[in-house]
């Protein structure tokens, strides 16, 4: 089996350096509003989006996205 | 003359091929000859009527800590495993500088709930580097260790306090790739990492604010050495899971490594999760990758008191943080004050279908004993209250010490988790052998196999479940010479009774360093192990003085040289 013929599964990419809400709807939903883009997002990863923010003077500050996470860049298949 | 001969035994040899009879005979600690063997032995075991057996493989252990107090893993040697893997989770006690151990052990107590008393008390600590740890445990070790090193802790060494904010320059990234070369030269097995644990602090550990190149740049190290590389999912969601497993087939195909991650569970409310799992499994197996899910065989049993955090609770923000951060007088306090309690109680409301049926397993006081073994909701009736208020008074009346058992919480269907145990892409272990020490015994998960999926459902050959355990684990990690009862082979053997073998009640013991308890579980059915040919525990004469333990896979012997075309 090749990789062209694994069964499609839901769409996810692992962040870049300093990536944001902002950035990822940037460069993966680009056809979308931002803010549109953006609220999908956080909607479809809600394990980041629901995450404490960093501790008090952390570089992570509000951003809540984690280097090491992965990110659905489209809703659940049903 | 051999130095010992077993006799008489049903040898099932690790193969999955079927059971057969013959007598075995050692030399040193290898198996010399496997028939009909007419030379006495200095030592001889009759093992009539008893399974003889490849002493079994626990991947999937945190042991670290106990390994510096107890070079036997109790009570795990008992149960007829011979070769552990600590290390697992991100999290290894070295490479380890100095003014990070308390770090670590903070991080030990919250994510593994190992006692920050335990570590006080009963760790010496003179050891920083991977090798120093492993000179450190080597004495007295009576158990194979095959430990991991973890992804956190290279980072901490490396990057200090920066490695809990920020991804690694490239420069720290090589650092970290001489630092893993130099672990695994000391005999590492290999690398872990985590993806979903939080520190004592509640913050994310050092591996999660490592981004995909580091992960890589670690893998390519790996692939130098030919070793595994294990990871923590976020197992509690199908999707993550899936795109985590995708992650490491293209790491495994890249740099030609096994991986390996855990838990996978069967939970009343995910069965179609793991089916789905499974599904991209076999797909990334048949591409080529290894990607190995590690299941438990054991249902997921919670014990719990509220004088220190439990997993039960991690759900529920304001119990946990109360758990966590409170000494158990601000506990009591915050359990007496109105206003907390209530909010506590309106919180707590998610999980009322659950607390009716946990059973009261512990108290101190006399007046409560009476309880003992009621359920809450029993209790409750009894006392014309609620079973939430039933859990905070008895709390309050035993000042914390009032134990309750959460059982059969998920991954005890028989049917899935037998079908799952015996898929041939499926890695039995996940036991966390020697963490969540007052949550559960991770002890006697192989006895429960025998017993329940071998000789109750009869979901597996007793050839196949110690294969699984055996051969199967050690192919998979790696570990030469072992696994398998076979001439030339490495002796480290179980012999039991396949009619009895068993994992015994769960327990409360205080065993632990600086006057600490723990759950375990006694060896039911297992008669004799052998590690390294000598005889290291037996049901008669309990554990043996004289210790045959080794680091596995060891010191490297040779790395992969590329010769000239």
């Amino acid at each position: 089996m090749s990789a062209t013929e694994l069964s499609t599964v839901r769409k996810s990419i692992l962040p870049k350096g300093g990536d944001t809400w902002q950035s990822i709807a940037a460069r993966c939903l680009s056809g979308t509003p931002e803010t549109e883009a953006v609220s999908q997002l956080q909607s479809w990863n809600l394990h980041v989006f629901m995450r404490a923010s960093g501790a008090a003077g952390s570089m992570r500050g509000t951003n809540p996205i984690l280097p090491s996470d992965v990110i659905f860049i489209e809703s659940p298949r049903a | 003359m051999y130095d010992l001969v077993i006799r008489n035994g049903r040898v099932v040899d690790g193969s999955g091929m079927p059971a057969y009879n013959a007598d075995i005979a050692l030399n040193g600690n290898r198996i010399a000859k496997i028939g009909r063997i007419a030379e006495k032995g200095r030592k001889e075991i009759d093992a009539e009527g008893k399974v003889v057996s490849p002493g079994f493989i626990d991947p999937h252990t945190h042991f670290d800590a106990q390994l510096l107090w107890d070079g036997y893993a109790k009570p795990a040697l008992s149960h007829g495993v011979t070769t552990i893997v600590p290390g697992n989770c991100s999290l290894s006690l070295a490479p380890l500088r100095a003014e990070f151990r308390t770090k670590l052990v903070g991080m030990f107590n919250q994510i593994e709930e190992m006692p920050l008393k335990a570590f006080k008390e009963g760790v010496v600590w003179d050891w920083e580097t991977f090798s120093e740890y492993i000179t450190r445990i080597r004495k007295g070790l009576a158990i194979n260790v095959a430990p991991l090193v973890g992804h956190s802790v290279i980072r901490l060494w490396v990057m200090g306090e920066a490695a809990m904010e920020r991804t690694a320059t490239p420069e720290e990234i090589a650092e970290m790739q001489g630092v893993l070369r130099e672990c695994l030269d000391a005999g590492a097995i290999g690398l872990s990492t985590s993806y979903v644990d939080m520190d004592e602090k509640l913050q994310p550990v050092p591996s999660r604010y490592a981004d995909a190149a580091e992960v890589e740049a670690f893998a390519s190290v790996l692939g130098e050495y030919g070793r595994i590389l294990q990871i923590v999912p976020e197992f509690y969601d199908a999707d993550l899971t899936i795109a985590r497993l995708d992650q490491l087939a293209e790491i495994s195909l890249k740099y030609g490594i096994p991986t390996t991650f855990s838990p996978l569970f069967v939970n009343a409310d995910n069965v179609d999760a793991v089916d789905r799992v499974m599904r991209r499994v076999d797909e990334q197996f048949a591409r080529g990758a290894r990607v190995w899910p590690q299941v438990q065989t054991r249902p997921i049993d919670i014990s719990f008191c509220f004088a220190v955090p439990s997993l039960l609770f991690i759900r529920l923000p304001g119990w946990y943080r109360i758990m966590r951060f409170g000494t158990p007088d601000q506990i009591v306090a915050a359990f007496k004050d109105p206003a907390t309690r209530e909010k506590l109680v309106a919180e707590s409301a998610v999980y009322n279908a659950l607390w009716p049926n946990l059973r009261l397993r512990l108290v101190q006081t006399e007046a409560n004993q009476k309880y003992i073994g009621m359920t809450v909701g029993e209790i409750a009736a009894a006392r014309g209250t609620t079973p939430i208020d039933v859990m905070i008074d008895l709390s309050i009346e035993e000042h914390l010490d009032a134990h309750f058992l959460a059982a059969d919480m998920g991954h005890n269907s028989d049917e899935r988790v037998g079908a799952l145990l015996k898929h041939p892409r499926v890695h039995i272990g996940a036991s966390d052998g020697g963490a969540h020490i007052l949550s559960f015994s991770t002890y006697g998960d192989t006895g429960f196999l025998f017993a329940h999926y071998v000789r109750e459902l009869n979901a597996m050959s007793i050839e196949s479940a110690v294969k699984k355990i055996t051969s199967e684990t050690a192919a998979i990690w790696g570990i030469p010479d072992r696994g398998l009862l076979q001439q030339g082979y490495i002796a480290d053997i179980v012999i039991f009774d396949p009619q009895t073998i068993n994992r015994g009640e769960e327990k409360y013991v205080q065993d632990v360093p600086g006057d600490g308890s723990r759950y375990v579980r006694d060896a039911m059915g297992v008669d004799t192990v052998i590690v390294g040919g000598g005889v290291a525990w037996t049901a008669v004469a309990g554990y043996n003085a004289e210790t045959r333990g080794e680091i596995l896979p060891g010191q490297v012997q040779y790395t992969r040289t590329l010769v000239p075309a």
